[in-house]
């Protein structure tokens, strides 16, 4: 696995690209990623998005700062098939992630895939001690993703926002250095 | 009208203040960060930024000076960020030394959280500290906060390691504390389960 390039056999981490735009916009449109997009805080996580809009977000990670947000590409297909982020800008102690894939290749081990890579790139490459995210309380995947790979739910933040009439919670998960060590220094089965 | 409590008022930023607000950021006990800042900030830098400050009607964050009612003494500062408009904000607050323990703290929060949920209408109020500040923690808690979560081990200050603590305030939580004032917002948003 060539984490210095983010890639392994399937699959490449890669910059991404004005082109990107429509593979982009399309995935991000489906209605399976609402509210789960990923994309910067005042983007809109529920409303459809335009073509200017798409631009916006990739301008504004191009611009980032003590983060990267890259494409997740199939080898094999050259298909752009998600997006996933690191974010230090509070501190590199305790960098943040997010994993967003397309609806349609979902349940395939990618997101795991991803995961896995970049949690190797923050552990032993920078001197991340806490790798943590956000999974809203009703994206029931999301959690059991992350507990799967051994991250542990350390709190759930009242009222991150508003679902079919309901209030949702912010659950907060993190998984520590040794604990990912202690785990054969992978997320699988920890 | 100002933001007025029984000890203190709320009022914007002025050049005057300038001065505390650089002693508050240049001390390591009063400056609240997630990281320590290095006790560097000058006057200039701080009266460039309220200088850079532009008018407008869509704001998410504020600053407050706190002033003492009876002295007019300044003694920190109380800010809101992250507005989700209707919905939620994150408070956090600075006060000088000689005021530690006086109440001036308590009451600045208590002026603060009344505006932010009788004149914002927000459903949540937030904010964040770590598990060594026994103080700010023990302020929150006063005002009915409780720690809603952790990134744990997530901060490294004074050679310790720490919990980041997030800690929420309802709004059913602050008015329940508040039984003179009444709730007129309708809120027919249900809970999640």
């Amino acid at each position: 696995m060539d984490t210095a390039r983010f890639a392994n056999e399937r699959l490449v981490l890669r910059a991404l690209e004005a082109d990107d735009a429509e593979a982009l916009q399309a995935y991000l449109n489906d209605p399976a990623l609402i509210g789960r997009r990923c994309i910067p805080w005042r983007m809109p996580d529920i409303t459809p998005l335009a073509r200017r809009q798409i631009e916006e977000i990739l301008d504004s990670w191009a611009k980032e700062k003590k983060a990267f947000t890259l494409g997740i590409e199939m080898r094999e297909t050259g298909e752009l098939v998600g997006h996933a982020g690191c974010f230090w800008g509070w501190d590199t102690h305790c960098p943040g992630i997010s994993i967003a894939v397309a609806a349609a290749h979902q349940r395939r081990g990618i997101g795991s895939d991803v995961l896995d890579l970049f949690l190797k790139y923050l552990f032993e490459k920078t001197p991340a001690h806490n790798v943590n995210g956000w999974i809203a309380s009703w994206n029931e995947a999301g959690l059991a993703f992350a507990r799967k790979h051994g991250f542990t739910e350390s709190g759930r933040v009242p009222r991150g926002g508003i679902r079919d009439g309901t209030y949702y919670e912010e659950v907060m998960v993190d998984i520590l250095k040794r604990e990912w060590m202690v785990a054969g220094g992978d997320s699988d089965g920890a | 009208m100002a933001l007025e409590g029984n000890l203190v008022i709320l009022r914007e930023e002025r050049h005057e203040d300038q001065p505390l607000f650089v002693d508050l950021r240049n001390d390591l006990e009063t400056q609240g960060w997630n990281v320590a800042l290095p006790p560097t900030y000058t006057e200039g830098m701080y009266v460039k930024r309220l200088d850079a400050m532009e008018f407008s009607y869509d704001r998410d964050s504020a600053r407050f000076s706190i002033v003492l009612r009876e002295s007019g003494e300044l003694a920190g500062y109380i800010t809101y960020s992250d507005l989700e408009e209707r919905l939620a904000a994150t408070i956090g607050i600075a006060i000088a030394k000689p005021f530690w323990g006086t109440g001036v703290a308590f009451d600045a929060q208590e002026v603060l959280l009344r505006f932010l949920f009788l004149e914002l209408g927000l459903r949540v109020v937030h904010l964040w500290s770590h598990s060594g500040n026994v103080c700010a923690l023990a302020l929150a808690e006063k005002a009915g906060f409780v720690i809603t979560g952790r990134v744990r081990e997530g901060m490294y200050k004074n050679g310790k390691l720490l919990d980041t603590v997030v800690m929420s305030l309802l709004r059913e939580a602050y008015f329940v504390s508040h039984p003179e004032i009444e709730d007129a917002l309708p809120d027919l948003i249900r809970e999640a389960t």
